[in-house]
């Protein structure tokens, strides 16, 4: 499915001053984006700094405090465009125990509307691509962690989103399988589709991303091309690695050491 | 256009939903063996009631003399009403894969494919059995289009009090989330509450029964008659059939219009409660532990012992998280009842005992019940954890153990000793509370191993939060012997105590002692050897 917008026409995605306040406690405190489409973004950041409660504003499950959100140009809150626009695999893959990947997968083509045969050709595509073939008739209540995230996987980008959204895509996956997320991230951007990624794994957004962005205590403390980071945080220290510009930028100056 | 795709997306959610359902049933043999158990028990049940509409059938030859078709007429709608929040309070609040539903429909479709696959269960658990009744009934009567016409009309029936009772269900799924006092309240007073409505009930119940106001004649006059009306209208076609009243016109057109409004009503409130807030990973209540700088620090007498530190712990979950304990509401549904006899049989001073004994019996009841019914289920998530630690199984054993006395023990020794201010003899509440030292323990170590025999692993989104409830049938059984065991020991020491101190009664409290103790000590060995097999 093609984009029905124009690339560079408008960000793929665009949030102005976004804030997300559970209670008492300010998970995200303005933050704003705007990603040319066909970008691979990076996004990082410590443990609790707010990428998950990013993600579920800028896919619409979440309403934010403040602030606004659009992707392609339509506003998060309308959610009949967005669902055709938005793929989204969150942090813990939302499947059905009682279901094989394979009727998993087609039940979710089925709420796309994707065509039968175009859904059925997709499906086995990927599922020989993440080597799910022949464990596609089992019920996924019997698969590990790392097959129930690649079946995640598929079934959040089986549509085609103009913009997909990965949280911890790789975590939990052996090196093939991550490889291969690896390639299909970077598949999908060529094919101009933009790719919001979150990870902790920083060799993989070295990779892939275009541009990175780090977020910290709910802000975005810096923004941009990986090779720019580290440049900077190599302008203040020895080494030169993302690792080295993400301590910095997210941990003042404490650095954690290597074990003794 | 859209109202159509959400109503196709809808359908196709509701299928799965039924399917995932229907393969919850028959996952394991366990479940399979509990359902060919209740289709065994319902079933022989419609032996006796199938001929009974058949010669119903038979008989009847005015719409108006049809059995029960007024009550019917006004408790279908109004249960259905009810069965419908209810079961929405209670489970249906959220759908599971929120996340993937959520990004891939409209919410609408999810409401939709929610209360089609409940409509689903219904008709699968009570809809074939009341079909087979109707069935039965139309043969009796030479009406073939008797079950066709109903099911016309109950259709529309099924979809208003199904949408209505989802939107009123959410709402209040809202509205407990708005007001987290009232939430609170909630909780400590649905048991309270619950209590209250029971005696109530009895009370009402003995009422009756003094007044000679019979059942049948309260039914009578129960009825609307639009909406008998309206239900009379399927015996369209037969020997019944007289004729279209616009009541029943005007019931037909008010529920077809209702439905919709209904679904809009659903609709905005399932978008508050699913968008609004983080949906169900909110946590309930506050998110700081109290005085949570001091770290885990128990109360005195549970900090001197290894297994009192642990009981502390299962105490401070009971405490902040009750859900887990809405299984204890059974025993509110055993006991009500008999003790409403009791009580409306008894005057004063032996009303105080049986206060007293009740005290006791629940105090017993609930140092088994409360945390031992489920012990490998609830321990589950903290099994790999508890396994691997060097506290050895029997004090991870003994604490659970201990938590349930803590709770216990103070309502079966205090309960029957404030009694004696109402006028309980003093050697009869020190009895009783003195049998209550005894058998809480012995209750504690059946609960344990009732519990490891039959272990429920799977949470259940119950009132909003995530639990893992005992089997009903661990606790039926632990009731049933329970509660039937006290009762015979509370009758033995009152005897005991009248000061007929044979030699007969004595060999039987001996007999009687030992099986308490003896079955309870086997299963508590058998729960130690069902942890310890985790670790061979
Ligand atoms: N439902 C919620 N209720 C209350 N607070 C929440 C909720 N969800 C998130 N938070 C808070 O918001 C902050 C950001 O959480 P978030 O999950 O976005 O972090 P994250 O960057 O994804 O972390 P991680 O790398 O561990 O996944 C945290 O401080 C968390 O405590
Ligand atoms: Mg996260």
């Amino acid at each position: 499915m093609p984009s029905t917008h124009s690339p560079g026409a408008q960000p793929a995605v665009e949030a102005t001053d976004l804030r997300k306040r559970y209670g008492d406690e300010l998970a995200l405190d303005g933050v704003s984006l705007s990603l040319p489409s066909g970008t691979v973004y990076g996004f990082l950041g410590p443990n609790g700094a707010g990428k998950t409660t990013t993600m579920r504003l800028l896919t619409g499950l979440t309403k934010p405090t403040d602030g606004e959100a659009r992707v392609c140009g339509t506003p998060v809150a309308d959610r009949r465009e967005l669902v055709s626009q938005v793929g989204y695999l969150p942090e813990t893959p939302p499947l059905y125990e009682e279901f094989s990947a394979r009727e998993q997968l087609d039940y979710v083509a089925d709420l796309r509307d994707i065509p039968p045969e175009t859904a059925d050709e997709r499906i086995d595509a990927y599922l020989d691509r993440f080597e799910l073939r022949e464990d596609a008739a089992k019920r996924i209540g019997s698969y590990s962690k790392g097959m129930k995230r690649k079946t995640a996987f598929v079934q959040s980008v089986l549509h085609d989103p103009d913009v997909l959204f990965l949280d911890e895509p790789t975590s939990g996956l052996d090196p093939r399988a991550a490889r291969r997320i690896r390639e299909s991230i970077t598949d999908f951007a060529d094919d101009g589709t933009t790719v919001f990624l979150s990870t902790h794994i920083l060799p993989v957004v070295e990779a892939v991303a275009d541009t990175v962005g780090v977020l910290f205590e709910g802000r975005l403390v810096a923004e941009g091309p990986p090779a720019d980071l580290t440049d900077r945080a190599a302008a203040g220290a020895e080494s030169e690695t993302l690792e080295d510009a993400f301590l910095a930028v997210t941990g003042g100056d404490d650095p954690v050491e290597g074990g003794e | 256009m859209s109202h159509r795709r959400d109503l196709r997306h809808g359908c196709r959610i509701g299928r799965a939903e039924f399917v995932r359902s229907v393969r919850g049933y028959t996952r394991d043999a366990r479940r399979l063996l509990g359902l060919a158990v209740a289709v065994l028990f319902f079933g022989g049940q419609l032996v006796v009631t199938l001929p009974a509409a058949y010669a119903a059938g038979q008989s009847v030859r005015t719409a108006t003399a049809v059995p029960y078709l007024d009550p019917v007429a006004v408790t279908l709608p109004v249960g259905l009403l009810a069965l419908a929040t209810l079961r929405t309070m209670e489970r249906l609040g959220g759908v599971d894969a929120e996340e993937l539903l959520l990004t891939t429909v409209h919410p609408r479709a999810v409401v939709i494919g929610l209360v089609l696959a409940e409509l689903g269960r219904l008709a699968l658990w009570f809809g074939l059995p009341i079909a087979a009744l109707v069935v039965a009934f139309a043969a009796g009567l030479g009406a073939p289009t008797l079950p066709l016409t109903a099911g016309v009309l109950v259709l529309p029936l099924l979809a208003c009090t199904a949408v209505c009772g989802y939107a009123l269900g959410i709402t209040g799924l809202c509205v407990l989330r708005r007001l987290p006092t009232l939430r609170r309240l909630l909780k400590g007073g649905a048991v309270v509450g619950f209590l209250g409505l029971f005696v109530l009930s009895q009370v009402a119940a003995h009422a009756f029964v003094e007044r000679d106001v019979s059942v049948a004649g309260l039914l009578e006059v129960v009825s609307v008659p639009a909406l008998t009306d309206y239900l009379s209208l399927a015996f369209v076609g037969t020997p019944l059939y007289g004729g279209v009243s616009p009541a029943a016109v005007a019931v037909l057109a008010g529920l077809l219009a209702v439905t919709p409004i209904g679904l809009a009503a659903a609709e905005r409130s399932a978008d508050a409660l699913w968008f609004g807030d983080d949906g169900r990973s909110q946590p309930s209540g506050s998110t700081t532990a109290a005085g949570s700088g001091a770290g885990f620090a128990p109360p005195r007498p549970f900090a001197w012992r290894q297994s009192g530190r642990i009981a502390w712990g299962h105490l401070l979950r009971a405490i902040r998280h009750p859900q887990e304990l809405s299984h204890l509401l059974m025993l509110v549904f055993l006991a009500g009842p008999v003790l409403g006899s009791l009580a409306s049989g008894n005057d004063g001073g032996a009303l105080a005992s049986i206060l007293a004994g009740t005290g006791t019996a629940v105090g017993v009841y609930l140092a088994g019940a409360t945390f031992g019914l489920n012990p490998l289920g609830d321990d589950r998530p903290h099994l790999p954890l508890l396994l691997l630690v060097e506290t050895p199984t029997r004090t991870l054993l003994r604490g659970r153990v201990a938590a349930g006395l803590a709770l216990g023990l103070p309502v079966a020794v205090l309960v029957p000793v404030a009694t004696v201010a109402a006028g309980t003899p003093l050697p009869v509440a020190l009895g009783y509370a003195a049998l209550g030292l005894g058998l809480a323990p012995a209750a504690a170590g059946l609960a344990l191993g009732l519990g490891c025999a039959y272990p429920i692993y799977e949470p259940r989104e119950l009132w909003g939060a995530e639990t893992v409830a005992p089997s009903t049938l661990v606790l039926l059984g632990y009731s049933f012997v329970v509660l039937g065991g006290m009762s015979i020991w509370l009758v033995l020491v009152l005897v005991g105590l009248e000061g007929s101190l044979s030699p007969l009664l004595l060999a039987g409290a001996g007999t009687f002692a030992l099986l308490t103790a003896l079955p309870s000590a086997i299963l508590y060995r058998y729960a130690l050897n069902r942890y310890r097999g985790y670790t061979r």
